[in-house]
This record gives structure tokens, C-alpha cells and sequence, in this order.
């Protein structure tokens, strides 16, 4: 019955959908018979597959370049400084972007208003991937299918253990600060366990509540108060030992989410489960039901994809159908969730799986509603102090920082690397004396 | 007598001894060699979620489900790029040995103005390094409206100076020119000569290099990676690499291994071929000698 | 015309055929010019410009005259050229796989070739040295990372046997790293080299072999005086070529030193290193690295050449001379 409901109000927006592109006064332009999408992986491609359907007529081309080496945003870049002379089929009409450049395409002129084809924001709409997409007079150029408001995971044996409880709200009042998480971290060392897995593990944490960008506006580097505190308390958990030296995505840190890992702590949104907890749910070494999700001591977010309209693309009714579906579509955003694990951009989907007391996470989480969790942290996310410079700064200074961490050169030859990394890259950027 | 009996005891002693080190040293490399291939077999077996528990040496029962499921991957289309990638390979490996060949033989057969040059200039140009020039290689195909186009991939080694450079010293060292003088007395024309006699004795040179180009145009990521987006048209490292990039809960390590195994396969067949033919080259070529 | 004298008519003839040499390197000519010299003229050009880009914002291009080979060459606050540092990391790297590979496809195409030792089964160790140089490099760099890896089966392994203790990590180690590149390479290659030796050692004439042994020469004398000269050509080849291979070394220091050249930047090459400003579109640097990367390529194929030829030039003659005329 509820399907019934949720398919005849899709099929009532559609028909909304074509009932206001027949209306405006001027006339609509002719629309392109081939729909061109790139992107670096197949993610989104499989979501508009099952959940989306193509105009009659029209013909999807997906132009997917792996993100190797950097190799989709060079091939992106080629296709959009080539835009204007390629022939109307050829011209792209959406690309996808994630958080850490997406910068670099809203502020360009290949990225077009949205707001021109007729798509107007919905207040459903988590108001950080409206800010995202938008350029610096806010003009808003894409649309996130998802929200990635991030939280901590953690191992309720090993809480038990430490705290004396696995209670969610028992643990989120014991790691509520940053000062109660190291004090938790020292009791989980003298436990034997490691409060985190990996010396990265909270940065994003960090890093996404910078109060200034990386770069000011006279292109100096600056060191947000954030950043330094990371490695503040990074340095600190290393040389207790209450961390590893493995990156973020190092099998040496998946490894501790196996039964026999020694580690409380994850950091991630609700992609992590299916991106990074694949050990957890393994069936002979997994762990699943021993897990919980509180809010941890700062909320953040991490990661997302976005979808940009392209300046010049001839299908800008479709564009913003897709828009449509992937964002309003509450039939669509129903199903991302309950089938994909995804954690829409859809405040009212999110609050109607938060408020369902029969909705909880089995596939990882002891049934938990990690839905209400996220809502609440979803909140408080903000898109602030973004540079186009992002995607180098952030992995760079992990990469560089985690040869300190792991013993094999100091400090400042460190930073020295890192500033040689930033100088390679981007030399415009003014380095600290 | 005696002695000489001795001797050759000595000497058989000594060759025993030699045999012995030389197959242990054979053995040894065989195993580092086949090791890889081994790990890679045994990880083809294996699922995603028994990759990420870590090593084994012991296959497990997932072979199948993993050929299956990269035979048949929706997006990922492996029979085509193995297909692909067979076409750009083989065209590229047979018109890189050709010309090739063709041109050191007209260095070395063939007395002209400025041969001398001509070679030097070769000998410098194959110094620079490839990867360098890729830009702008991409510019200009961009605006010769070849991409997506499988003739960048394979025109270009035409002209193949290290291939070049092997085949102008091989002839340096076996190539008698009174071969030619001979095949000239008979009336035959240049370029026939050049077809009819001079590539046969070339035989193992063609056989090297061939699966040399052959496995260098096939393991080729990065150009391709640039040139070529279509879904039709693309090779098997692009879509190793795709699938490596790919979103981690489709991330099927499993697959990955099956994709590189069926990558490997159509080499592994081709060198097998034509290793047989460089001993038969080889072989025929010392009976006309 | 074929029927001229030899002698007077020599001249003649060379004039004659001269046109036939020409048209045989035309189409590597033209192949070249279209897709290499062209795509690096424009390289090199390049390499006077500031040219880069921010995002999708284009910097330049500006001419700066030398300006990108100047800061290529200005030593950073604690003295340090970066790019000697790499070329120095790339010719350690190619050293360390090198040497090895020559030494051991030298050994085992001599094996193959001997009549003496009758191998069996040499089809199928042919067929099994050359196999690693069949796996794409960076798929096989990724075999060889999870191998030692720090939850890899090697770690494990030494652990177990008191060798190492657990913070013990082969990536933070410069030899470890470094010896790690140096036996992929060598494991990739020596298959390679030992079929080129081979199919050079087999093309010598048997005859040659046979006339040295019945004057009495040992197995070594006939490697030095008569294999090693017939064969030099063909060895300067696989040394010119490994050594360019070498100076362009990327995918397996790539991947093993997780694109960082860890630890410190001591597995960096200079490709690595070109690599590092291709991200942003930095021809001006890129090119004016791949004009180094270029130059000591050709002083050092130039030296290898030179000097290996030179040595070798008397016999290499007198073998010429027996086997036919120049024409």
C-alpha cells in the first residue's frame, strides 16, 4: 500500500515535472537525442540504471574514466576546455564530482545555473550540498543525491570493556569532547586496545571544521587551528601508542575490524560501512551486531558525489528531471535508503526512517537506527572555508605526515616535504618562511 | 690410454657439477618466477571477503563464481576489451617489427647521403623518454579528431626506434650483405629482396620483438587511458583500472584477480607461439648458413 | 643494368640503389614526425613557458626564458637539488635491478645455448623466466606491496621466527624499499634480456664456435674472444635500452612506494618526479624536466655506445668482412 502511495506521487510529480516544462512563455530549446554523463566509477551509474527513467528516444552515454593517477579530472578537463566546439551530441551534459574538487568546476564557467533550466533548490535539501554546488555569488550549478554526515563507530565489547558500558548514550556522554576522547583513548591503552586504527583517522574530523581555508585570499598557505590540533593530538597517540601508524585505507587498519581486532574506534558516514567495513561483516572473522554509532566528540562530514549540470549541454530537460528524481523524488530517496544504505538528501525521507522505531542497521550494527543518529548530525554540517586547493592539501599532508609517524624521518623534514609537494603543484601558493 | 680415460671422468665429474648448479639456479628462478603467477591463481580462487582475511597458499572453491562474474560484468564488457586489445596489439606488434626492419635495413643495406645522420638521429630520439611527450601527444590528437580511435594506438609504431635500433645491430651481427649481392644477380627487385629473403633470415629478431611489442601494446594503460572512453572501445588495463576505482562495495578484489589472470592468458598464448618459432628460426636459418 | 661490372661500376651502383635506402626509412620518418616530433617539439617549447593550472583556470603561458631550469636546479633551504636526488634515487633503483639481470641472462643464455650442457627442458624454463614481464607492472607491484605489506604473509612470517618485532615495516625502510624495486625489476627483466642475448648468441655461425674449440680454447676463451665480440652489438642493445627503460623507471617505484617515493623521497624517480606536475598541467616544468631527463639520456647512451663499439670494433670488422662486402 505505502508503495502504491509513494509510486502514484512519483508518477504525480512527473507528470508535474512535464506539466511545467510545457508551460513557461518562452520556448523551450529543441532537446539532444544523446545524453552524455561522465564519471570515474560505476556507483552512480548503477542508481540511475534501477531508479531513473530515460526519456523515450534519448541515449544515455556513460563515460567513465578511472580516477587513477588522476586521470578522470585530466580527461573531464579536456572534454570541458573542449566543450564549445564539439558537436551537440558530444557535448557533455552532467559530470560527477566529489567534495574535495568540486570546487574547481562550480566556480568555472563550465558549470551552468541550474536554477536556468528551472530546477529550484527544495528545502528538503541539506542546505551543505546546496552550498557545495554553488559558486561564490551563490549561483548553484549540481545537486548530491546523498548527505554524509559522519560519526563515530565503535566496538561495543571492546566499550564494555573500557567504559563498563555499551550503551550508545553511556558512550557518547564518556567521548563527547576531544579532552574525554584522549582520557578514553589512555584507559583503552592500559585495556590493551587502541582507541583508533589508523593516525588519520580523525582527521576529516578535524579538517572539516577549519574556521579558515587552507588558502586566504592573497594565496598564503594558512594552518587552521584544527589542522594543528589534529597533529597535536596525532603526536600524542602515537607515541602512546594509542593509534596505528597505517593510513586510512591501509588493509592494517581494516584488519582491526575483524572479531580479533583490538580497536574501539571507526570514523565514517554511512558509505564507510560498505566502503571500509567489508572485515566487519566478513561471516568466519566478522563481527556484525557488535558494532554502535554515536555522534562522537565533533560533528563533521565526509566525502559525497555530486552531479553538475555542463554548460552547453542540450538536454536541460532532462538534467533537471534527473535532478528532480535524485533529490525530491521521495519514492527514489526511499528506496537509496532502504536498499542501498545511502543516507539521502532528503531531510523528510531521513526523518521518516529516524522516527520508524521498526527501521534499524542488521547488516552491520546490532539494529541500531543509524538513520536517527545521522539525522541529527546532519544538522550541524556546514560547507565552509573550501579551496580549490583541497583534495592536494588534505591527502598531502597525511601522506607526509605519516612518514613521521612512522618513524622514518622528523618533523621538519616532514613539513619540508609537504611544502616541497605544495610548491610542485601549485606555485602560486605562498609558503610559511 | 689410462689417462686419457682419466681425463674424461674428470671432465664428465666437472659437467655433472655444472649441470647440477645451473638446473639449481634454473629451478630457483623458475620458482620466484612462478610464485607470482601462483599467488595470483590462488587469489583468482578466493572471494572479497576471503581476500581482505589476508594470504593463503591453498586455493578456494570461488574460481568459478569469479569467472562468472567478470565474464559477464554488466558494465565492465572483458570479452570486447580482450578483443580490443587483441586488435591494437597484434596490428601494432606486426607494423612495429615490420617498419622497423624495413627502415634498419634501409640503414644498413643501403649506402645514401646522410645515413650516418640518419642513424645518430634515431640513436637520439630514442632517448626520449615516452611518457614525457604524452601531453602534447593528447593535444594533437585531440585536434586530428583521433580519439576514441584505435589509429593513435597503433600508427605510431611505424616508427619504433629501440625496435629499430635491435633490428639494425641483429642485422650488424648476422646479416651477410652478399645475400643481397646474390638475390641482385637474380634479378630481384629491392623491395621483393627485402620481403622474400631478408625478413625470413630475420625470423628470431621478428619473433623477439613481436611479443615484445605485442605485451608492451597490451599492458599499455596510460595513453589509451587518455585517448579512448567509449565503452566499446576500451582495452583491459583501462578496465583493470576501472575496476580498481571503483565504488568499494562493488569492489570485488576477487574479480580484480580473475580480470588480470584472463588478461594475461591471450600473452601467455602468443609467447608460447612464437618462442616455438624463434628456435625454429633460429634452426632453419643455421642449416642455410 | 644489374650486369655491370664490380669494380668500375661501384660507384655507380651505390648512387643506384641510394634511392631505395631512402624510400625504406620514409615511413618511419613520417610516422615520426607526425606523432613523436611534433607532440615533443611542443615539449620542449613548453619548457620555456610558465604554464600550469588552477583548477580549471590556466596560468600563462608566459615565456620566462630558463627560469623553469633555473628553479629545477636551486637547491632547497637544506642544500638539496631535488632533481640530482632523483636522478640519483633512479640510477641506485636501476643499478640494483640491473646489474643482477645482466649477470644472470648472460649466465642462463649461455646455459640455453650450450651444446655441452644440453638443458632439458629448455622450453619450459624460456617460457617461465620471460613470464613476470607478461603481468601489467603495476597489477604485479601490487602482488609484491601486499606480500610485504605490514599484515602481509612476509611480515608474518619473520615475526613468527623472532626476526623482526612487529613495529619492524619494510616501507619505512630506504634499503628495503629501494631492494624491493630493484628485485621487481630484475624479476621483470632478466626473462626479457636472456631471450635477446639468446636469440643474438644463436644467430653467431656454429662454425665459429666449432673452430675455436678444435684450436683449443677453453669455455671461457670462447666467450671472451669470440661470443662476447659477435655478440657485442646486440648487448649494447639490451644495455642501451634496459638503461632507458631505467631512466623512465614509474610504475613499480610507483606503486611500492605508494606514489610518495617513501621514505624521504629516496625511491622518487625522475619520472615520478615529472609525474608530480602533470596533475596541474605544468608543462613548463614537465618539459623542462623531460629536457633533462632527455639529455642525460643521450650522454649516457652516447658514453655507453661509444665506449662499448670501440672496444669491440676489430673483430666486429673482421666478422663483417668474412661474412660479406659493404656494398
Amino acid at each position: 500500500m505505502k508503495k502504491l502511495v509513494a509510486i502514484l506521487m512519483a508518477v504525480l510529480m512527473l507528470v508535474g515535472i512535464v506539466a511545467c516544462t510545457t508551460k513557461p512563455a518562452d520556448k523551450p530549446a529543441e532537446q539532444g537525442k544523446v545524453f552524455n554523463i561522465h564519471a570515474w566509477n560505476e556507483e552512480f551509474k548503477g542508481f540511475f540504471e534501477k531508479y531513473y527513467t530515460v526519456p523515450e528516444g534519448v541515449t544515455v552515454n556513460w563515460i567513465i574514466t578511472p580516477s587513477d593517477n588522476g586521470a578522470y579530472q585530466q580527461k573531464l578537463d579536456e572534454a570541458l576546455l573542449n566543450q564549445a566546439n564539439a558537436a551537440a551530441d558530444d557535448k557533455i551534459d552532467m559530470f560527477l564530482a566529489e567534495a574535495d574538487y568540486i570546487g574547481k568546476y562550480v566556480e568555472s564557467d563550465y558549470t551552468m545555473d541550474i536554477s536556468k533550466i528551472g530546477f529550484t533548490n527544495a528545502d528538503t535539501m541539506y542546505e551543505y550540498t546546496i552550498k557545495a554546488a554553488s559558486d561564490k555569488n551563490g549561483v548553484c550549478k549540481g545537486v548530491s543525491f546523498q548527505c554524509c554526515p559522519a560519526a563515530v563507530i565503535y566496538r561495543k565489547s571492546i566499550a564494555k570493556d573500557v567504559l563498563g558500558t555499551d550503551n550508545p548514550a553511556e558512550v557518547q556522554a564518556a567521548i563527547d569532547s576531544w579532552e574525554k576522547f584522549d582520557a578514553v583513548a589512555a584507559q583503552a591503552k592500559e585495556k590493551g586496545y587502541y582507541m583508533t586504527a589508523s593516525f588519520a583517522e580523525t582527521f576529516r574530523a578535524f579538517s572539516n571544521n577549519c574556521t579558515m581555508p587552507w588558502v586566504d585570499a592573497n594565496d598564503n598557505l594558512q594552518f587552521d587551528p584544527q589542522i594543528t590540533k589534529w597533529i597535536e593530538q596525532t603526536d600524542n597517540y602515537i607515541k602512546n601508542g594509542y593509534t596505528l601508524t597505517a593510513g586510512v585505507w591501509d588493509a592494517e587498519k581494516t584488519n582491526e575490524m575483524f572479531a580479533d581486532g583490538k580497536t574501539m574506534c571507526f570514523f565514517g558516514p554511512a558509505w564507510y560501512y560498505n566502503f571500509c567495513m567489508t572485515n566487519a561483516m566478513d561471516p568466519e572473522k566478522g563481527c556484525v551486531g557488535d558494532w554502535c554509532i554515536v555522534q562522537g566528540p565533533q560533528a563533521y562530514f565526509w566525502g559525497g558525489t555530486w552531479l553538475l549540470a555542463a554548460t552547453g549541454s542540450d538536454n536541460t530537460e532532462m538534467l533537471k528531471d534527473i535532478f528532480e528524481t535524485f533529490t525530491k523524488n521521495e519514492d527514489v530517496c526511499t528506496k537509496l535508503v532502504a536498499n542501498e544504505g545511502q543516507y539521502p538528501n532528503n531531510t523528510k525521507v531521513a526523518e521518516k526512517f529516524a522516527n520508524d522505531p521498526n527501521w534499524g542497521n542488521t547488516m552491520i550494527l546490532d539494529g541500531q537506527n543509524d538513520t536517527a543518529v545521522f539525522a541529527e548530525l546532519a544538522k550541524n554540517i556546514k560547507w565552509e572555508n573550501h579551496t580549490n586547493y583541497d583534495q592536494i592539501l588534505n591527502e598531502g599532508l597525511q601522506n607526509k605526515l605519516q612518514e613521521y609517524f612512522n618513524g622514518s624521518v622528523d618533523k621538519d623534514t616532514a613539513m619540508k616535504n609537504f611544502y616541497q609537494l605544495i610548491k610542485e603543484t601549485y606555485p602560486n601558493i605562498k609558503l610559511p618562511a | 690410454m689410462k689417462h686419457r680415460v682419466s681425463d674424461n671422468t674428470l671432465g664428465k665429474i666437472k659437467l655433472t657439477v655444472l649441470r647440477v648448479i645451473v638446473y639449481a639456479i634454473l629451478v630457483f628462478l623458475t620458482f620466484l618466477c612462478l610464485f607470482f603467477f601462483y599467488l595470483m591463481i590462488i587469489n583468482a580462487t578466493r572471494s572479497n571477503a576471503q581476500l581482505a582475511t589476508g594470504f593463503t597458499l591453498l586455493p578456494k572453491g570461488n574460481f568459478f563464481v569469479n569467472l562468472k562474474n567478470a565474464w559477464n560484468d554488466a558494465s565492465i564488457n572483458i570479452p570486447r576489451g580482450m578483443l580490443n586489445s587483441l586488435i591494437i596489439a597484434l596490428s601494432s606488434a606486426v607494423i612495429t617489427t615490420y617498419f622497423s626492419a624495413l627502415t634498419a635495413y634501409g640503414v644498413h643495406a643501403y649506402n645514401f647521403r646522410g645515413k650516418k645522420l640518419v642513424f645518430t638521429f634515431i640513436m637520439a630520439v630514442m632517448m626520449i623518454p615516452a611518457q614525457v611527450s604524452a601531453l602534447g601527444f593528447l593535444q594533437l590528437m585531440n585536434k586530428m579528431h583521433l580519439t576514441n580511435s584505435f589509429i593513435p594506438l597503433i600508427v605510431p609504431g611505424i616508427a619504433a626506434p629501440v625496435v629499430f635500433f635491435y633490428m639494425k645491430q641483429y642485422m650488424e651481427s648476422v646479416l651477410p650483405l652478399d645475400v643481397i649481392d646474390a638475390a641482385r644477380v637474380d634479378g630481384s627487385n629491392e623491395f621483393r629482396t627485402f620481403n622474400t629473403i631478408v625478413l625470413p633470415m630475420l625470423k628470431p629478431a621478428i619473433a623477439v620483438q613481436m611479443i615484445f611489442s605485442f605485451v608492451s601494446s597490451w599492458n599499455n594503460y596510460f595513453i589509451p587511458a587518455l585517448l579512448l572512453d567509449k565503452a566499446e572501445m576500451k582495452t583491459v588495463p583501462i578496465m583493470i583500472a576501472q575496476l580498481r576505482s571503483a565504488d568499494y562495495s562493488k569492489f570485488d578484489m576477487g574479480k580484480v584477480y580473475m580480470f588480470i589472470l584472463l588478461a594475461i592468458l591471450p600473452v601467455l598464448i602468443v609467447y608460447i607461439i612464437l618462442s616455438k618459432s624463434i628456435i625454429k628460426g633460429v634452426t632453419a636459418g643455421s642449416v642455410k648458413g | 643494368m644489374e650486369k655491370i661490372q664490380t669494380g668500375t661500376a661501384k660507384k655507380l651502383k651505390s648512387v643506384s640503389y641510394a634511392k631505395w635506402g631512402y624510400i625504406f626509412i620514409t615511413p618511419f620518418f613520417i610516422a615520426y614526425i607526425i606523432f613523436t616530433l611534433v607532440p615533443q617539439f611542443l615539449t620542449i617549447y613548453n619548457s620555456f613557458f610558465e604554464t600550469y593550472r588552477i583548477g580549471l583556470q590556466q596560468v600563462g603561458p608566459n615565456f620566462v626564458g630558463l627560469d623553469n631550469y633555473k628553479a629545477l636546479f636551486t637547491p632547497d633551504p637544506d642544500g638539496t637539488i631535488l632533481i640530482l636526488k632523483y636522478a640519483l634515487n633512479t640510477m641506485i633503483l636501476w643499478v640494483a635491478g640491473a646489474v643482477p639481470q645482466f649477470v644472470i641472462a648472460m649466465l642462463l643464455a649461455l646455459f640455453f645455448t650450450s651444446y655441452r650442457l644440453n638443458i632439458r627442458g629448455q622450453g619450459f624454463f624460456k617460457t617461465v623466466i620471460y613470464m613476470p614481464n607478461l603481468i601489467m607492472a603495476a597489477a604485479f607491484s601490487m602482488l609484491f606491496y601486499t606480500l610485504f605489506s605490514r599484515v602481509g604473509p612476509i611480515q608474518a612470517l619473520l615475526e613468527q621466527w623472532g626476526v623482526i618485532d612487529h613495529s619492524f615495516d619494510f616501507f619505512s625502510i630506504r634499503v628495503s624499499v629501494r631492494g624491493m624495486i630493484a628485485l621487481m625489476n630484475f624479476l621483470m627483466w632478466f626473462g626479457n634480456t636472456t631471450i635477446v642475448l639468446m636469440a643474438g648468441i644463436m644467430g653467431i655461425d656454429q662454425a665459429l664456435f666449432e673452430s675455436a674449440t678444435i684450436d683449443g680454447a677453453n669455455s671461457v676463451q670462447v666467450f671472451f674472444k669470440v661470443t662476447m665480440p659477435l655478440l657485442m652489438p646486440i648487448f649494447v642493445y639490451c644495455l642501451i635500452t634496459a638503461m632507458i627503460g631505467g631512466i623512465q623507471m614509474f610504475d613499480v617505484p610507483q606503486v611500492l612506494s605508494k606514489g610518495d617515493g617513501v621514505p624521504n623521497g629516496t625511491t622518487r624517480t625522475l619520472v615520478m618526479y615529472l609525474n608530480g606536475y602533470l596533475k596541474t598541467k605544468n608543462l613548463g616544468m614537465s618539459g623542462a624536466i623531460s629536457v633533462i631527463i632527455f639529455i642525460i639520456t643521450g650522454v649516457l647512451g652516447g658514453i655507453v655506445y661509444k665506449m662499448l663499439s670501440a672496444q669491440y670494433k676489430d673483430p666486429n670488422r673482421k666478422h663483417r668482412e668474412r661474412k660479406g662486402n659493404v656494398i
